[in-house]
């Protein structure tokens, strides 16, 4: 346990617990307590330093990032059309709020889906909980406002949620909120509402709601990504058949064979709003609706769902049909071994990576890549191996010089000079010695 | 000597020694084999030099051999055994408190000295320095006497 020496520097504390966090920044000492950092999951006993270090840095933008991105898939989309909630989907539908550090469920919601999740977040607790998690972890107070709901929006969803209800409980034809459906058009939708609530499980837990993004699993939800097409995605998810069974094959006359039947949709529909509902499926499949929604919200690779609705378009769980991800799976198999064959490829491609990042500022850079290349030319025997002659001398700086490397050898070149030629003289008259060109020189030991 | 490293007696080994060892440190040791504080030296080196092969050579130059008189002219070779260091042709110097920076007079005490000198060479040669200080406290870097030009 550090000892804690009084600092005339400490500022005073307000609590007295607050003393075991307090820590000597002045003298720059580690004599905190431990404490527990959310971001980097770790305990630390460095006090406010911590925040400032870079792995600190790296680990609470990721946090940071995870946390904002599940805001704007979920909650930002309801928060534009609020669906209202059933409560089987309740329970499946909670958020964690990191600032406050607590499960939002949606138990007694009456709104759609993250209704008391959208209430929390524009609340005055979570502000306060943001502020405070900002300031404890130096997340940068500017970034406030993208993790809450402000006043104006939230008063906006809430009038959105009314109409809703008002509409839904007004519109007798359009259906009712809760209950079957009545669909004269698609009788055994029944039959689709396990897997959809299958469907939804999936769309709902994976986050996979976004209305900006291209979706990563076609593969996955063929059923939800048949419906998923262009010419829908301008209009809200409210107003989606989810449930309309769509087995039959009935085809819209914009070709697609959906799953859910969306060609009602398609037809009346072409208007958006979140006060328009959709005549017979209700509300009860709003959710598949949602999943569905997000797809089309997207609508760029509605195409490709387009075929694959046709290809699986028929099979189910009921039919006996293999589950969409097996042949996706199937794929991925393919996929691996295609890659462990270029494995070898990549992992070459890897250690030129590799290479290619040396420091370009070391020692020697500039001769190193010459030579490179020069060695590389050898090797294929393009260039032939021209020796630097005998007289070549590294660089290098002598002891008792005063002057930059290449003052060295010249002056040691000097040196040899008359030593040779006392030597030459002494036993040749002429001693045949190799001309090098500065340029050879100056090419072979760059300075 | 099978006993010793990969021994250089020509210039011109020592020539293509140095333009050859391309991104690596280069580590030449000039002394004789009859030396008892070389063979020490040798002694060290071989062990280490695996463990530093991924970014040093290593090589021992005979300073008896006339090819290489001029190497040793030239390095201002004058106390054995001498190691010099060089990256990428260029030589390195270290500052190991003595009066002479070019190279490194005598053996090295332990293994882990001689990893720690050759990979401080290795960083500072690796951000662009032409010299680095000694890792290695003093009492662990062999002292000698200069001798003085031109005596």
């Amino acid at each position: 346990m550090p000892i804690q020496n009084p600092n005339p520097n400490k500022k005073k504390k307000k609590h007295s617990n607050q003393d075991d966090d307090e820590d000597d920044t002045v003298q720059g000492k580690q004599r905190t307590q431990f404490e527990f950092c959310k971001a980097c999951r770790l305990n630390h006993n460095q006090g406010r330093r911590h925040i400032y270090f870079p792995n600190h840095k790296k680990a609470l933008s990721s946090f940071l990032s995870r946390f904002q991105s599940k805001l704007k898939n979920d909650v930002a989309f309801y928060l534009k059309k609020p669906m209202p909630l059933r409560p089987e989907h309740a329970a499946l539908n909670r958020l964690w709020c990191v600032f406050c550090d607590f499960d939002i469920l949606e138990s007694d919601s009456s709104f759609a889906c993250s209704g008391n999740a959208i209430a929390h977040l524009a609340s005055a607790e979570h502000l306060k909980g943001v502020k405070s998690f900002l300031w404890k972890y130096g997340g940068g107070m500017d970034r406030m406002d993208s993790f809450r709901i402000s006043e104006s929006d939230f008063t906006k969803w809430e009038k959105k949620c009314k109409l809703l209800k008002s509409e839904a409980a007004g519109g007798g034809s359009h259906g009712s909120l809760i209950g079957p459906l009545n669909d004269i058009h698609n009788e055994s939708k029944s039959e689709y509402v396990n897997s959809f609530d299958k469907n939804k499980l999936d769309c709902l837990t994976s986050d996979v709601k976004c209305s900006n993004s291209v979706v990563p699993l076609q593969d996955h939800t063929i059923e939800r990504s048949q419906i998923s097409h262009s010419k829908i995605c301008t209009v809200g998810p409210q107003i989606l058949h989810a449930g309309t069974g769509v087995g039959l094959g009935a085809r819209t006359p914009n070709g697609l064979p959906g799953f859910f039947g969306n060609q009602h949709y398609t037809h009346s529909v072409p208007k958006e709003g979140p006060a328009y509902s959709c005549p017979n499926d209700g509300k009860v499949y709003s959710y598949e609706g949602i999943a569905i929604g997000d797809r089309h919200s997207q609508g760029t690779s509605s195409e490709e769902s387009r075929l694959q609705t046709q290809e699986n378009g028929g099979g189910n769980v009921h039919s006996g049909a293999p589950p969409p991800w097996f042949s996706a799976a199937e794929k991925i198999q393919l996929d691996n071994k295609l890659n462990q064959g270029l494995g070898d490829l990549v992992s070459s491609l890897g250690e030129q990576m590799k290479t290619s990042k040396l420091n370009p500022k070391r020692v020697g850079a500039a001769w190193a890549e010459r030579r490179k290349i020069e060695l590389e030319l050898e090797k294929r025997g393009e260039l032939v191996r021209h020796d630097f002659g005998a007289d070549w001398l590294p660089n290098f700086g002598r002891v008792w010089q005063s002057g930059s490397r290449k003052d060295s050898r010249k002056e040691f070149l000097g040196e040899n000079k008359t030593w040779r030629k006392v030597d030459s003289q002494i036993e040749k008259p002429s001693q045949f010695q190799p001309y090098i060109s500065k340029r050879m020189r100056t090419d072979n030991t760059a300075e | 000597m099978n006993y010793l490293l990969t021994t250089l007696t020509k210039k011109q080994e020592v020539d293509s020694m140095i333009r050859d060892t391309i991104d690596k440190v280069l580590v030449l040791c000039f002394g004789r084999a009859s030396d008892s504080i070389f063979l020490q030296l040798d002694e060290i080196l071989y062990k280490s030099v695996r463990e530093v092969s991924k970014f040093a050579t290593v090589a021992l130059v005979d300073i008896d051999s006339d090819d290489v008189q001029v190497y040793i002219k030239y390095f201002d070779i004058t106390l054995i055994p001498s190691t010099v260091f060089f990256f990428n042709a260029h030589h390195m110097k270290m500052d190991c408190g003595s009066a002479d920076h070019t190279k490194w007079v005598g053996t090295f005490l332990r293994k882990q000295d001689f990893v720690d000198v050759v990979e401080a060479i290795y960083r500072g040669a690796m951000k662009g320095k032409l010299i680095v200080t000694c890792p290695l406290p003093p009492d662990r870097i062999p002292k000698f006497q200069l001798l003085y030009k031109d005596v």
